[in-house]
C-alpha cells in the first residue's frame, strides 16, 4: 500500500503578532510540522508496516517550508521519502489552490492508495484542504477519522460522527484526514533524526505539475484585529474570595446578565 | 465559470436540518434560495421550511454522506449560483470542498459578514485561525463559505421538495454504527457555559466546577487538554477552534489561561468571566469581568454567593 502523509510546515499563531490594522507580522513566527499531523505520520506508519507498503511525505507551500530543519522534522517522523512543492507563487495560497496543488503531486507520485491528514493546520484551523483534495483527485474523503486497519478489499475506517462512531468498509483510492486523537504519535528520537538526513527528498516543481487556474479572484478590502480584546476586564482581588465573589456576582446582576 | 445567477444561492445540507445560519448568510446575496440535501427525507422536509426550493438526493442508505459531494457539486455548478453556503463541520465541509473543487474558488470560512455592493460579493471572515479579520470582493465564480449551522427553521411554509436519483461515488459502506455512551452535551443552546481548563488538579474536582455551573443554570464546559488529553469530560465538551463555538450569555473560564485556540470558541459570548490564579493570564485581556485567585477558593466562594451549594 502507497500512502501519502499530506501535513503542513507552518507557524502557530500564538507566536504571531497582529498588527492595530489587522495585517499578520509572520516574522516572530517559528514554523514546524502542524500541530495535529504527527497523528497521521503515525497512522500511516502503522498501517504501512502492517501491508509491507511505503509511506511518503506531502507538502505544499511558499519557498520557506523547504529548509534542512523542515525536511528533518518531517523525514524523522516515519516516513520513507519526501516530496515537497516549494514555491512562493504559493505564498498565502488558499484551500482550494493548495488542494489543488497537493492534488497534482499525489498524482505525480502516482499509484497512491491512501492519503492521510491531520484534523486541521495549526494557522488555518479549518479542516478543509483535506476534503478539497480529495475532490480535486475525484476520490472520496472522509474527515473524523479514528482508526485505519487493513481490510480484505480496501480498508476498514473508524469515524467520530454525530451518531456515534460509524465503521465503514472503503476502497481505495481515498482521503482520510484523522482526528487530533486517533493515536498517540511517537516522539522521534536520535536515532530517527540521523536517519532522516539519509532518506531521499523530491522536489516537483509547481509549473511541471497539472494544477487547475483559480478561477476567482479576491480582491481585500481591509484588515481588522477582531474585537474581542476590547472587553472592559473589570478585575477583583481574590485574595479575599467571599468578597471578590460578592463584588463580581454584583456586578453581573447589575449588568443584567443574572 | 461564466456569469453567475445573482438572483440565487445555494446552500448544501449533510443530514442536519439546523440550517437557519446556512440559509441567513444564502439570503443576504440573492432573493431564492435553494437547498441541495445529502442525508433522510425528513431532513430535506425540514428543510423545506426555510428554503424556496429543495433538491433531495435520495435516501443514502449505508453509504456515507460525503460520497454524494461530486454530484451536489455538478448540480451546484450547473446553476451557477452567487453564493454556495454549508456547514463549518467535517461533513459540510466535504460538500463545500467538492463545490471549491469543482468551481476552483476558495473556501471562506470564519464568516462574520456578507453582503453585496457593486454586484460583487463581500465577505468579512476571520483568517489565521482567529487571530486577524479580512473584508474581500469576490469575482469570477461563487462566494463559497462555511458557516456556523444555526438552529433548525420552525414550521410553516414549506417549500416544494423535488428528488434526484442518486449517484454517489461507490468507495464506502457503512457497515455499522455504535452509538455513544455518553448523553451529547449540547453547549450551543445553553444560556450560561462554564468552561474549565488545566488549572484545575484532579478529575474529582469537577464537582466544584458543576456545582458553579449549577448554581447559574449553566452547562460544564472545558479546554482541550480537558477531554483529549486526560478525558475528564467527553469531547462534545471542548471549546476552541476545531471545537465547540458557542455564544451564550455568559461564559465563565475558570482556570483557562486564555490561549487563542479556546478563546476563538467563545469569542461571541455576551460577557466573560475569568477565574485565573496568574495575574498575567492572557485571558483576562480578553473578560470583561476577572478574579484573580485560586480556583479552589474562588469557586466555591462564587457559588454560595450566587446562592448555590457545593458539589
Amino acid at each position: 500500500m502507497k500512502i501519502v502523509v499530506a501535513y503542513k510546515w507552518a507557524p502557530n499563531p500564538q507566536d504571531l503578532e497582529v498588527r492595530a490594522d489587522g495585517t499578520v507580522d509572520e516574522a516572530r513566527g517559528k514554523p514546524a510540522v502542524s500541530e495535529y499531523d504527527p497523528v497521521a505520520f503515525e497512522l500511516a506508519r502503522r498501517l504501512a508496516d502492517e501491508t509491507g507498503g511505503e509511506v511518503v511525505g506531502l507538502t505544499v507551500g511558499a519557498a520557506a517550508i523547504d529548509t534542512p530543519l523542515a525536511r528533518k522534522a518531517a523525514l524523522s517522523r516515519g516516513l520513507d521519502r519526501l516530496v515537497l512543492v516549494a514555491d512562493d507563487a504559493l505564498a498565502g495560497a488558499d484551500s482550494t489552490r493548495l488542494a489543488a496543488v497537493l492534488a497534482a503531486a499525489v498524482r505525480a507520485i502516482g499509484g497512491v492508495d491512501l492519503v492521510l491528514a491531520g484534523d486541521s493546520s495549526v494557522d488555518v484551523a479549518e479542516g478543509q484542504v483535506p476534503l478539497t483534495a480529495a475532490a480535486q483527485l475525484g476520490w472520496l474523503g472522509l474527515g473524523r477519522v479514528t482508526a485505519v486497519t487493513p481490510a480484505a478489499e480496501g480498508l476498514s475506517v473508524e469515524r467520530d460522527t454525530p451518531a456515534g462512531v460509524a465503521v465503514l468498509a472503503v476502497r481505495t483510492p481515498v482521503v482520510l484526514a484523522a482526528t487530533a486523537d486517533a493515536v498517540v504519535p511517537r516522539v522521534a528520537g536520535m536515532k530517527d533524526i540521523l536517519a532522516a538526513a539519509k532518506k531521499p527528498v523530491e522536489v516537483l516543481a509547481l509549473a511541471a505539475l497539472d494544477v487547475p487556474a483559480p478561477a476567482v479572484t479576491l480582491a481585500t478590502l481591509g484588515t481588522a484585529k477582531p474585537s474581542g480584546g476590547d472587553r472592559r476586564a473589570v478585575l477583583f482581588d481574590g485574595s479575599d474570595p467571599a468578597s471578590a465573589a460578592s463584588q463580581l456576582v454584583g456586578a453581573l446582576r447589575s449588568a443584567g446578565v443574572l | 465559470m461564466n456569469a453567475s445567477n445573482a438572483s440565487q444561492s445555494w446552500v448544501v445540507v449533510a443530514d442536519d436540518p439546523a440550517v437557519t445560519g446556512l440559509v441567513e448568510v444564502a439570503r443576504t446575496v440573492a432573493d431564492e434560495v435553494v437547498a441541495v440535501v445529502v442525508g433522510a427525507r425528513p431532513v430535506a422536509d425540514t428543510v423545506a421550511a426555510g428554503v424556496d426550493r429543495v433538491v433531495w438526493l435520495g435516501e443514502p442508505g449505508a453509504v456515507p454522506l460525503e460520497a454524494f459531494a461530486p454530484q451536489v457539486a455538478e448540480l451546484v455548478a450547473a446553476a451557477r449560483p452567487v453564493a454556495v453556503v454549508g456547514a463549518a463541520t467535517p461533513a459540510g465541509r466535504a460538500l463545500l470542498g467538492a463545490v471549491a473543487a469543482r468551481t476552483q474558488a476558495p473556501v471562506l470560512g470564519g464568516v462574520r459578514t456578507v453582503s453585496v455592493a457593486d454586484g460583487r460579493v463581500v465577505v468579512t471572515h476571520a483568517v489565521m485561525g482567529g487571530i486577524a479579520e479580512r473584508t474581500v470582493a469576490l469575482e469570477g465564480g461563487p462566494a463559497v463559505l462555511a458557516v456556523e449551522a444555526g438552529a433548525v427553521p420552525a414550521g410553516g411554509a414549506t417549500a416544494p421538495v423535488a428528488e434526484v436519483a442518486g449517484a454517489p461515488l461507490d468507495a464506502a459502506t457503512v457497515t455499522q454504527v455504535r452509538p455513544k455512551v455518553r448523553a451529547g452535551v449540547d453547549l450551543g443552546a445553553a444560556s450560561v457555559v462554564v468552561g474549565v481548563g488545566r488549572g484545575l488538579k484532579a478529575e474529582a474536582d469537577l464537582g466544584l466546577i458543576r456545582g458553579l455551573a449549577a448554581a447559574v443554570h449553566g452547562e460544564v464546559a472545558c479546554s482541550r487538554p480537558l477531554a483529549e488529553g486526560v478525558e475528564w469530560l467527553p469531547k462534545e465538551s471542548y471549546i476552541g477552534i476545531s471545537g465547540q463555538h458557542v455564544a451564550p450569555d455568559l461564559y465563565v473560564a475558570v482556570a483557562i489561561s486564555g490561549q487563542l485556540q479556546h478563546m476563538v470558541g467563545v469569542r461571541d459570548a455576551k460577557v466573560i468571566v475569568a477565574v485565573n490564579n496568574d495575574k498575567n493570564a492572557p485571558v483576562f485581556g480578553q473578560c470583561d469581568y476577572g478574579v484573580v485567585g485560586d480556583l479552589y477558593q474562588v469557586v466555591p466562594a462564587l457559588t454560595a454567593a450566587l446562592g448555590g451549594s457545593d458539589d
